[in-house]
């Protein structure tokens, strides 16, 4: 059934229908719309899960680290601060193995103190052992999130499904809530293979010495590139019931393109309407949409970017002292490619500044104008007279 | 369409194990370790008698009343007479102050003492083995009642000998009834007899039958008091009264009056008794004094209610002469000129008191109807002690011990530094105990033996820790309010019982203070911070992450095998129980 939904509540729906048990979280803007639907949800039965109010994000994760270790199906959300606070428990239920689903929307971090979009706060959780899926609309959100749990349940691993701050989370879009039925159908109750149990007690997550850690690392990595393998099936029988598929990545018009533009998150919707004007005039430009980020899906990077000549990479984020994330990650797949295309990396709208069809045109533009990148990341869209009024 | 790879498992290697954790040795980690180590509560190591107070209102605030009871009568055998008349120094010490107010210690003890008398409650006696010997004690004050009471304990045959026809000594015949009614202190006499303690009323001790003990018993002890009052050896001394002796008159019930003003000479205890006593029969009392009030040595709380009661004080004059007048029947009673020289404050101090002296020639008479004397009183020749060149002697801290033929202790107000009832109880104790170790090891033996007994490191002595109980393993060390972990405590206020007010008082010999009651009472023994005991508050235990603190027969202890010395008890222990020691390696 079809309904005018913001993004925020394209999650709680999600998270309705997919029968969390246990939710812990702790506001922040612009997460709070999530927890706020499903905390309403859980106080009027609409939901039967049991929802712990908690006093920082840090507790927020413990708490559901704890109900993914006793075996419940776990989800919570956050946003920059927040997501930072949790740091070292991102790192605890990844290793531990918990299928724990967290919504994200990115949110840049202080100073100076600014609650708009910027990607910077789940790039800097990269390396914690999550899956991350940045999600373009509402309805892929809903189904992301959906698929979310599945995919996590399946590796056991967690996963971050990541939303960008009020151009998605606080958007009106019509937006298609499948039936419980339906849902249930895609998703079972959960059959955990970690769940602690008084009656059979254990020891979970002790002291692993030098001798037997690295195999542990190992077998995450093997589940992370699993998780690749596997969400392609997932997404195939998501298609089957819902008639939707929104793939890992999404290559459009890519074949033929002298410049591939490579975005994520909502600038994607952006761009597609900049890829049809340029395509109407006859210029050869693609659009290459990144949703999988972790596992890094290198193999379908390279099948779809290694044969043009020209890669535009748009970061809303940055890595201070190297650049845009994504365009570093997309240099070193291509890297031992042989040719390999000129990637051009672009940082643009941090803090939520916007990214509009003429700056992705300034940004094609920039591209074909130049041969090669004179510098590893260029900045779009700076105010040239304040960056000038430091020189004075 | 369902693809069953989907959800077909992948290995999983993480960190599981189903056999317990316990074959982690933490221990091995530790450098420090934490331990059970009771301390000294401040208020214990300030009471004369050294009683645990801790422990008492740890057991009061239980409900667990009889065995607080005992455990003060394992220091003191008069709880309920104390818990009246004691300064009570324990409440000064009190680390509760810091906090809010005191814990209203002697309002326990004598809620303790009076709970035993209304419900006929015996104390458990848990005496020695008898040795065999016999002990002699003179005088049935505080300290002959101490010395019979724990020498009786300590297994030895005991008479005690008492000039007066009642027993009680100066708690009989010194305290007026609205300090301590004569009902009570027969009740803790009866239980002291019960213990085993013969007492011989009427039987004055003179220079030949003291020879005759010395031969019929194996030791001595001589607690009779000041009962001689010093002299004001000027004009006219001849007309006033003898304050003590008064006392004295209204203890055995005599029905004296007076009316207008008695002047009352003298700043100490007895002054304010006599003064005191003598507003509740009809008089106008004036305490007459050298020095300023602030040097009176009665206790403050004494002389405050004094005033309350219409006690008027006149500072800085000392009587030089007293005439009688006849007076006539129509302007003015017949009575006394008493002559007054006026002082001055020295600059020079004598033991912190200020040094008074004549204020030139200047005089003052004021005409009054009655005098009294209550300016000190000392012992009878008889007691004077031995010429010590005779004798091996001993100096103690509240006792003078004489190695004659047979072992000759003096105590009480003969020997003890302060002149209170509860330093007089601390003395007959100290007594039984040099006795004891006397007879045992010798008199070598008894300043090692008793300093072993110290409550914290002052002068009093427990009977607990000289009998080897449990309470031998407290440390010296006085707990302060820094190493109390307030948070766990809220502040309360402090319960008291409800006193008569002045216009009640001066109609009557009723008792002004009440007891309290029992709600109040366990309220009260709550709000003590047990400072330096175990109060099995299980903190240690709830806190410790490697569950290593074990509870056997309600005894804690710390599984060294898992003990990795965080030492987050010995920090959560509330009262300071608990001690982080360096690993020796």
């Amino acid at each position: 059934m079809k309904k005018v939904l913001e993004g925020s509540h394209a999650v709680s729906e999600a998270a309705r229908l997919a029968k969390v048990q246990v939710i812990a979280a702790y506001p922040i803007t612009p997460q709070t719309h999530i927890v706020e639907a499903l905390s309403q949800y859980c106080s009027d039965g609409t939901l039967k899960a049991r929802f712990i109010n908690v006093e920082s994000e840090h507790s927020a994760m413990a708490a559901v680290i704890g109900a993914a270790s006793g075996g419940a199906r776990a989800f919570t959300a956050s946003s920059s601060h927040g997501l930072a606070y949790m740091h070292e428990l991102l790192h605890w239920a990844s290793a531990a193995r918990l299928p724990i689903v967290m919504a994200e929307v990115n949110r840049a971090l202080g100073p100076g103190w600014n609650i708009w979009t910027d990607q910077t706060d789940s790039l800097a959780q990269r390396d914690t052992g999550w899956i991350q899926l940045y999600c373009e609309d509402g309805q892929e959100v809903l189904d992301t999130t959906l698929q979310a749990f599945r995919l996590a349940e399946a590796v056991n691993l967690p996963v971050m499904v990541v939303l960008d701050a009020f151009y998605l989370s606080h958007t009106f879009e019509p937006i298609d809530v499948p039936d419980q039925e339906t849902v249930d159908r895609f998703l079972p109750p959960p059959s955990p293979r970690i769940r602690m149990d008084t009656a059979d007690p254990c020891a979970v997550n002790q002291l692993v010495t030098p001798a037997a850690y690295m195999e542990m690392r190992y077998n995450t990595q093997l589940a992370m590139e699993e998780a690749q393998r596997r969400l392609v099936l997932i997404e195939k029988e998501f298609e089957t019931i819902f008639n939707r598929t929104h793939g890992l990545v999404e290559a459009i018009q890519c074949e033929d393109a002298e410049i591939i533009m490579v975005t994520t998150g909502t600038v994607t919707g952006t761009c597609r309407q900049v890829l049809a004007d340029l395509r109407s005039q006859g210029v050869k430009v693609g659009l290459f949409k990144l949703k999988l980020f972790r596992p890094f899906p290198a193999d379908l990077i390279c099948r779809h970017l290694k044969s043009a000549p020209k890669i535009a990479v748009i970061d809303r984020n940055i890595s201070f002292g190297a650049g845009g994330i994504f365009a570093q990650e997309i240099r070193a797949a291509l890297c031992n490619q042989n040719p390999h295309p000129q990637v051009f990396g672009y940082v643009a709208g941090l803090g939520g500044r916007d990214i509009t069809p003429d700056t992705l045109v300034e940004i094609y533009n920039h591209t074909k104008n130049n041969p090669a990148p004179a510098e590893e990341t260029i900045w779009i869209g700076l105010n040239q007279e304040t960056v000038e009024s430091w020189n004075n | 369409m369902k693809d069953p790879l989907i959800d077909r498992q992948l290995p999983l290697f993480i960190p599981h194990s189903s056999i317990s954790t316990a074959v982690n040795k933490t221990g091995s980690w530790r450098f420090f370790h934490p331990k059970y180590e009771e301390k000294t509560a401040p208020c214990s190591a300030a009471c004369p008698v050294g009683q645990d107070i801790p422990r008492i209102e740890m057991l009061a605030s239980r409900g667990q009343l009889k065995d607080a009871w005992q455990t003060i009568l394992d220091e003191n055998p008069l709880p309920a007479v104390c818990g009246r008349v004691c300064f009570h120094p324990c409440e000064s010490a009190c680390n509760r102050d810091s906090m809010d107010d005191p814990i209203s210690i002697h309002h326990l003890e004598r809620f303790l003492g009076d709970a035993a008398i209304t419900g006929k409650i015996k104390a458990d006696l848990d005496p020695r083995p008898s040795t065999g010997k016999k002990v002699a004690i003179i005088g049935t004050g505080p300290a002959g009642l101490a010395a019979a009471y724990f020498v009786a304990r300590l297994g030895y045959g005991c008479d005690v000998f008492e000039a007066a026809s009642e027993p009680g000594g100066l708690l009989r015949w010194g305290i007026p009834a609205y300090r301590l009614p004569r009902d009570i202190l027969e009740h803790e006499i009866a239980r002291i007899e019960n213990a085993g303690v013969r007492i011989h009323c009427k039987f004055s001790v003179n220079g030949r039958l003291l020879e005759n003990l010395k031969k019929d018993y194996d030791g001595l002890f001589v607690g009779c008091g000041y009962a001689r009052s010093f002299m004001l050896n000027i004009e006219g001394e001849e007309f006033a009264s003898d304050g003590l002796d008064f006392l004295n008159r209204l203890g055995v019930g005599e029905k004296i009056s007076y009316f207008g003003t008695a002047a009352i000479i003298g700043g100490g205890n007895t002054a304010i008794d006599v003064a005191r006593s003598l507003g509740r029969i009809g008089a106008a009392p004036l305490i007459v004094y050298r020095r300023r009030i602030q040097d009176m040595p009665a206790f403050e709380p004494e002389v405050a209610m004094a005033a309350e009661e219409g006690v008027r004080i006149m500072e800085l004059v000392a009587p030089i002469r007293i005439r009688e007048t006849a007076g006539d029947s129509f302007s003015s009673l017949p009575g006394y000129e008493l002559t007054l020289q006026k002082m001055k404050v020295s600059k020079k101090e004598i033991s912190g008191r200020a040094r008074v002296i004549p204020d030139g020639d200047e005089t003052e008479t004021i005409a009054v109807q009655n005098i009294f004397v209550a300016i000190g009183a000392v012992a009878e020749d008889l007691w004077q002690f031995p010429d010590s060149e005779e004798a091996k002697s001993l100096r103690l801290s509240h006792c003078h011990f004489f190695d004659q033929k047979i072992p000759l202790i003096y105590g009480g107000d003969l020997a003890s530094p302060v002149k209170s009832v509860t330093d007089a109880i601390a003395s007959g104790k100290q007594a039984a105990m040099a006795l004891d170790t006397y007879f045992e090891h010798g008199t070598n033996a008894i300043e090692e033996r008793l300093a072993g007994c110290r409550v914290g490191a002052g002068p009093a002595l427990s009977m607990d820790v000289y009998l080897g109980k449990d309470r031998k393993n407290r440390t010296a060390h006085i707990v302060n309010y820094d190493e109390i972990v307030s948070d766990y405590f809220q502040s309360a206020a402090r319960n008291v019982p409800s006193t008569l007010d002045a216009g009640q008082r001066i109609r009557s010999f009723t008792e002004i203070e009440s007891t309290l009651d029992k709600n109040a009472a366990k309220e009260e023994a709550g709000r003590c911070f047990n400072c330096g005991i175990c109060a099995s508050c299980d903190y240690c235990r709830l806190y410790c992450p490697e569950m290593a603190v074990m509870v056997e027969n309600a005894r804690r202890s710390i599984n060294m095998d898992f003990c990795k010395g965080c030492g987050v008890c010995a920090t959560e222990c509330p009262r300071n129980a608990m001690a982080l020691e360096e690993e020796i390696i």
